[in-house]
């Protein structure tokens, strides 16, 4: 086959057979059946890239938290906000609220000291909290919008007016991929609401950057799948035989019409998909983890079963060599949107989340993964200090938290702040283009250099704004 | 509350200003003249510091955001966008001042620290003073110049008139059919290139009859087409083809990728465009109907504004809604601006192939179009409305024209009702359950006490269970309960249960301490009923607490608000039962007929430049005006007053003049045709675009175009006459091209290209005999604004309709998967030219999917049916899937593949012979299906 120097490289992106998924050419490159590592190879875009930077992780996980957990229950203590609690904030509101706004509310939960480092967490929190030397809490997120729909697409694309490439995406077209059978960019169950698929697409990227959905908010992560990945009706010996009579009617193809480079990936993608028939189902299956490592995740009670399994399959992603995993704490009521019954709400999704996160971040310290895996934990807004109604909070784009652990971050350190009573981000405020732009610095992007050319125009994730954070660099 | 501070200052200014503005230049030039020691001292180890040290990083030197620098006096007394930063004498009414305070929300500065107390106090101090400023340096002037001038575009090649090039002189004139062909072939012949052979007479036919209709030819029509010897063979083909209905479904389906059409909003609440069919089939049959382009644009942007506008031009309008928008945007005034900026993007890249998108913030980087012209334009579109009165909650609704008669009406107003009724029946009923269920655990509040004493609140729900069974309790209920007695140690209540529990006997001694208080709050109560029947409290405040803990919906007995966790399993099914059959009442109901599209709002004839494109920072006023570059007419354009100005935006849109509408919409018919535009970028002609191939080339059809009326299917029938069209894929030379012309960008060879998703779809269906070939109507499975997705992330959407793909559901946000994964555009934005990648799922699609494998045993069994003999039916499948037989090796390598199958294949002990038979050819048929041959027309 010809790859002629004069075809570009955005000529090859498009025709060329990329699996999950490499340019399928095994003719040019020495795979190894274990790990699907292949040789660097750079006609594969998909093939492990240098970074930028020095890169202190090698890969994410996003734990995200749908509908907006409340930072000033959780890991933003507000002293002033108990004190004055039933009394009007007492500087002005947001120009715009998502409803309307009561007066202060105090946290039904006390926050407890927590390690060496002693930052506190409140006692929804309590097994996560034993890990806070590892954790670097972000205090002074904001920049989100005020709705579901708009801040979960910011949060996820850096936009909430334009359909652009994920952050997910992003990553994968900046580092490319580790293991070749399986995506670059994994998001298991991630819900279909609020901007759905434009939460892991790669809009105008290659489309090879886009994530790779298992399942979605409405399966359980026992019953998740990748679409497509078995023939329920032929054997695997029989689909073989197919694939080689397939393959000699299209090299009979090209004997007539001359070989081009999209024929022949085409011809390879079939051997691929083969591949990763076996390659995905066996990440997903569980059964020769411990009851030990089971345990760990919380896989072994009901209440932490799913999101513990989701935690699990990430980490299994992740030393496979998966460059972007991200596990959606979701469900039918938009999880961690309390309105109302914030204290019920919060209550429950904290039970059903803290064991599992505790387990992954114990089970990848210990499998040493954790030094260069980046951890990100948080949801697409806080929740505001004053309440909604007598006992919920509202949407609060304005200032909120979000931590990290791992992946060179310094651990036992809180980041920024809030005003007094938890509303607007006060103190080193981190724009979401900011905490876009330290996700990619850590991964070793430089968020400026990370361009991608479309409509004549140069794209970044974080458009022309973002400034990482070097404070909280360990 | 930023524009409104603004119009008050501005207000008070000119009330203030006679009487204070030579006092306010007294001042300022006095400080100019003289500055004292002490000032100079005071700016020099207080001022300039602080502004060094907070302010420079973004307002100093190259560093301009905000158009503000301050790293001089003559930069900071200008300002930036928002006006003059500081007002010297009076810090109260300086913006600098506002900023450092922190106190407006949409102003604050520094942005990610506010300033020590004692720093804003200096700023104050030092502008009380007059702002004593010694440097002397100037600051850069203003923002910067950027794209090119109006006068450099002119004579950018998009912007000069379409010419009237006349065909070149070529050598190899017996090749030449058409004047297009003289073009193609006078490039070549300069690059020492020729042009390839002409198709042999199968690939031809597949290949238009796939371009045209998006469907392989029956072997009845290869047949006939191979019988005649006629010259006009293939125009016979041509006019057949045209005038099939198919047609439009087919090149109707390239103007809907351009229109960006979807049937639901996406983006942020992703609500159903009940209605938007309407609009598709407005597209189908105007194709069909050879609607003069011209018309067709000018119906798209204002068929609602004709002098007799009809159910049909209202139709078209739709273009103008069909966007995605925020809907659940809080912000009025940025949701209003953000749609028109959608509406400008649109039409600037469907139309004129200009990013006008680019100009909402600055003026472009690099084509002649400024911040004037987008406002210009935004003034029409804001005297346009694109959303209607209703809501549903916090979610706006994009605009309809609804033509219900008064009969329809009524029985509108009767589904709506009962829509509500079966709704309200699941919900009725779940509230129902809830309160039943909660009803039976008040009763044993104590028992779920005794019972939280007997494991720890972080026990696994599996130990929960096991306590809770035996007394019959909720075990989810059980588990909360705990939880809530570890956060609430410290009321009396609750205090007293932690206090029990650490006994030896804890649950007994916690049951019959709440059972005997429960039971005297229940005496106590029922006794102050007695004497006040309204009564609801108590007066004690042990058993008021006691009283109201237990009554407390989210207190320590609270049930799970997801009806998974709460309800037993018939209750639970029936939930939802009843949900279904609400959704599914809903789903199939009649929607208001309607149509989407725009009407005028409030005429507006200016709007104010928004600086750096926010609602909140505006700028002078601008009149509603066309793009200045591509005016050809010195008048400047009048617009009525009484109208937005989208029809004589249109009209001039249309006209012949205009030097882009008919180039940008041929060269697309030329891309549809042949895989590449003769402009690659179909969107954009600007100076980041690529440059036109055949420039003439491209005049000379623009201009063919309009003299045949803006006819699309006159330049159709042209095309596809020509030598260039059918020239074969092969050349007998093409090591030569190759070398020369890698990327058969002078179409030395015709470009071998690969079926697109609906394409792949539909022929799958096709050639297994399964395709349902009706035509027009709505086919989302969805009422009007019902939500695809609510939050419970299930897909209800089906694609298992077997009519035509261009019928099947567009879901923004989640794609059919064989769309998405066959390079089906981004449907919130306009596409000429789609993408062809090769990825693995793909495969995996084609190995694995139902639609695949159930169109391979139809086609297998209708090859079964076709013959009893096995090399009839590979013959056979040949013809049906590439409109050829197959050759002898290629016969033998199937029938040795099906021996194969039938020989070894057995999965199952009893499969019985028939089923192996049908297995072997299912697969062969599918292997067929998969393959590049079916993939590639040539």
């Amino acid at each position: 086959m010809q790859l002629g120097s004069l075809q570009t490289r955005r000529q090859l992106l498009k025709t060329s057979a990329l699996g999950f998924g490499h340019l399928a050419l095994t003719t040019m490159l020495a795979a190894d059946e274990g790990t699907g590592q292949n040789e660097l190879n750079s006609s594969n875009p998909l093939a492990p890239k240098k970074p930028h930077l020095l890169s202190r992780a090698k890969r994410i996980i996003f734990l995200f938290m749908k509908g907006g957990p409340s930072h000033v229950d959780t890991f933003d203590p507000k002293p002033l906000l108990t004190r004055d609690s039933g009394k009007p904030l007492p500087f002005a509101l947001p120009r715009v609220t998502f409803a309307k706004q009561n007066n202060l509310l105090r946290s039904p939960w006390k926050f407890k000291q927590y390690g060496e480092s002693g930052l506190p967490v409140s006692s929804l929190f309590p097994k996560v909290a034993q890990h806070v030397d590892d954790m670097c809490i972000l205090r002074s997120v904001h920049g989100t919008n005020p709705a579901h729909g708009g801040a979960l697409l910011k949060l996820h694309t850096g936009t909430d007016q334009f359909v652009r490439p994920s952050l997910g995406a992003w990553v994968t077209y900046g580092l490319g991929t580790e293991n070749q059978n399986l995506p670059a960019f994994v998001t298991i169950c991630p819900t279909l609401a609020h901007g759905g698929v434009n939460n892991w697409g790669a809009a105008f990227l290659p489309a090879h950057c886009q994530g790779t959905p298992i399942g979605n908010a409405s399966l359980t992560a026992a019953k998740a799948r990748v679409k497509h990945i078995r023939n329920p009706r032929i054997s695997q010996e029989l689909q073989r035989k197919q694939l080689d009579f397939l393959s000699q009617m299209n090299r009979g193809h090209m004997d007539d019409v001359g070989s081009t480079a999209a024929l022949e990936g085409r011809l390879n993608s079939f051997e691929l998909a083969y591949r990763m028939q076996t390659a995905m189902p066996d990440v997903q299956e569980l059964a020769n983890e411990s009851q030990m490592t089971k345990r760990l995740y919380g896989i072994d009670d009901p209440v932490t079963e799913d999101f513990g399994r989701q935690c699990l399959l990430a980490r299994r992603f992740l030393e496979r060599g998966v460059r972007f995993v991200q596990v959606t704490h979701s469900d039918s009521e938009v999880q961690w949107d309390q309105h109302s019954n914030l204290y019920q709400g919060h209550i429950k999704n904290a039970a059903e989340v803290d064991k599992p996160i505790a387990g992954l971040l114990s089970d990848l310290k210990t499998r040493g993964l954790l030094k260069d895996t980046l951890v990100v934990w948080g949801g697409e807004f806080g929740r505001t200090p004053t309440a909604q109604g007598t006992n919920g909070r509202d949407h609060n784009p304005h200032g909120f938290s979000m931590w990290m652990a791992g992946g060179g971050v310094k651990g036992g350190y809180a980041y920024g702040a809030t005003d007094d009573y938890g509303y607007y981000a006060a103190v080193d405020k981190m724009h979401v283009h900011d905490l876009h732009a330290t996700i990619l610095h850590l991964l070793g992007l430089d968020h400026e250099q990370l361009t991608f050319r479309y409509a004549g125009r140069d794209f970044r994730l974080t458009d022309v704004a973002g400034e990482v954070a070097t404070d909280i660099l360990a | 509350m930023r524009s409104h501070r603004f119009k008050s200052r501005t207000l008070l200014s000119l009330t203030a200003a006679l009487s204070f503005l030579s006092a306010l230049a007294g001042i300022s030039s006095a400080v100019e003249d003289v500055l004292s020691p002490e000032q100079i001292d005071f700016f020099e180890s207080k001022v300039r510091p602080l502004l060094v040290k907070r302010c420079y990083e973004c307002h100093a030197g190259e560093e301009d955001n905000g158009g503000l620098s301050l790293d001089s006096r003559e930069g900071l007394r200008r300002g930036g966008d928002t006006g003059p930063a500081i007002k010297p004498g009076d810090p109260e009414m300086s913006l600098l001042i506002e900023a450092v305070r922190y106190q407006n929300q949409d102003l604050k500065m520094p942005p990610k620290n506010r300033l020590p107390a004692d720093e804003v106090a200096v700023l104050e101090r030092w502008i009380a003073m007059g702002a004593p400023d010694p440097r002397t340096v100037t600051a850069n002037s203003g923002p910067k110049p950027t794209g090119m001038s109006i006068k450099d575009g002119r004579t950018f090649w998009s912007f000069l008139p379409v010419d009237d090039p006349a065909p070149p002189e070529v050598k190899q004139a017996d090749w030449v059919r058409t004047p297009i062909d003289a073009f193609i072939l006078a490039e070549l012949e300069e690059r020492g290139l020729s042009p390839a052979p002409p198709a042999d007479k199968r690939s031809l036919i597949r290949r238009v009859t796939f371009d045209l209709i998006g469907l392989p030819p029956t072997r009845d029509e290869v047949d006939a087409f191979l019988m005649d010897d006629s010259p006009v063979a293939f125009q016979r083909v041509v006019d057949r083809l045209l005038q099939s209905p198919h047609y439009g479904v087919r090149w109707g389906r390239h103007w809907l990728d351009v229109a960006r059409y979807a049937d639901s909003n996406g983006l942020d609440e992703n609500l159903a465009f009940g209605n938007a069919w309407r609009y598709r089939d407005y597209v189908v049959n105007a194709f069909n109907n050879d609607k003069p382009f011209d018309r067709f644009v000018i119906e798209q942007l204002a068929g609602d504004l004709l002098s007799t506008p009809t159910l049909e031009t209202r139709t078209a309008t739709g273009f103008l809604v069909l966007g995605a928008k925020v809907l659940a945007e809080p912000d009025r005034d940025k949701l209003t601006m953000d749609t028109i900026d959608e509406q400008l993007d649109t039409i600037g890249k469907v139309f004129l192939g200009m990013t006008i998108g680019c100009v909402r913030c600055h003026d472009h980087k690099f084509d002649p179009l400024k911040q004037t012209d987008y406002y210009a334009l935004a003034a029409i579109m804001k005297s346009t409305q694109t959303f209607g009165d209703s809501m549903t909650g916090v979610i706006k609704h994009w605009n309809e024209h609804e033509f219900a008669t008064e009969e329809e009406k009524i029985e509108l107003k009767r589904l709506d009702a009962e829509i509500a009724k079966r709704n309200s029946a699941a919900s009725t009923f779940k509230s129902q359950a809830t309160t039943k269920l909660r009803a039976a655990i008040q009763a044993k509040a104590a028992e779920y006490l005794a019972a939280a004493t007997q494991f720890a609140p972080d026990a696994p729900l599996t130990i929960v269970q096991e306590v809770a069974a035996l007394q019959e309790l909720h075990p989810r209920v059980l588990h909360h309960c705990r939880l809530h007695l570890k956060y609430n140690k410290e009321t009396p209540f609750f205090s007293k249960w932690h206090e029990l529990s650490r006994r030896g006997d804890s649950a007994d001694a916690v049951h019959s301490h709440y059972k005997s208080l429960f039971n005297e709050v229940e005496t106590t109560l029922a006794e102050k009923k007695k004497a006040d029947p309204k009564s609801t409290t108590l007066d004690d405040p042990r058993l008021e607490e006691a009283r109201s803990a237990l009554s407390d919906a989210s207190g320590f007995l609270a049930i799970p608000p997801k009806p998974e966790f709460a309800f037993d399993q018939p209750t639970l099914q029936e939930y939802y039962r009843l949900m279904e059959a609400a959704r599914l009442f809903e789903s199939s109901a009649a929607d208001a007929p309607a149509v989407m599209g725009v009407t005028d709002g409030t005429v507006l004839t200016s709007l104010p430049i928004h600086i750096r494109g926010s609602h909140l920072n505006l700028g002078v006023a601008v009149n509603r005006e066309f793009p200045e570059v591509m005016r050809s007419s010195r008048v400047r354009p009048i617009f009525s007053n009484q109208q937005s100005g989208r029809l004589e935006l249109a009209r001039w849109m249309a006209h012949t003049q205009h030097p882009l509408t008919a180039r940008v919409y041929v060269n697309r018919i030329w891309r549809w045709h042949f895989g590449a535009g003769i402009v690659r970028t179909t969107e954009n002609f600007g100076r980041l675009g690529d440059r036109p191939t055949h420039a003439n080339l491209l005049d000379w059809l623009a201009r063919y175009m309009m003299e045949n009326g803006w006819s699309t299917k006159q330049l159709h029938r042209l095309i596809l006459r020509s030598s260039v069209y059918q020239m074969s894929v092969l050349h007998p030379n093409a090591k030569a091209g190759q070398e020369i012309d890698p990327d058969d960008r002078w179409l030395w060879k015709f470009r071998m290209q690969r079926l697109e998703s609906e394409q792949v779809r539909d022929s799958i269906l096709s050639v297994s005999g399964r395709l349902d070939m009706s035509l027009g109507g709505k086919t989302v499975p969805l009422r009007n604004r019902q939500f695809v997705f609510n939050h419970t992330s299930v897909d209800h959407t089906k694609y298992d309709s077997l009519r035509r793909a261009l019928y099947l559901p567009v879901i923004r946000n989640n794609l059919y998967t064989l769309f998405e994964q066959f390079d089906f555009p981004d449907p919130t934005m306009p596409t000429g030219s789609r993408h062809t990648t090769v990825v693995a799922p793909q495969a995996l699609l084609l190995l694995n999917s139902e639609l695949v494998m159930d169109s391979a045993d139809h086609f297998a069994q209708r090859l079964l049916r076709e013959s009893q003999d096995g090399a009839m039916r590979v013959r056979a499948a040949y013809e049906w899937a590439y409109a050829r037989p197959p050759s002898p090796s290629e016969l033998l390598n199937a029938l040795s593949f099906l021996a194969s199958v039938t020989a070894g294949g057995r999965t199952d002990a009893s499969t019985v012979e028939a089923d192996v038979q049908q297995t072997a050819w299912s697969l062969f048929c599918q292997t067929l299906i998969a393959s590049n041959e079916f993939f590639y027309l040539r």
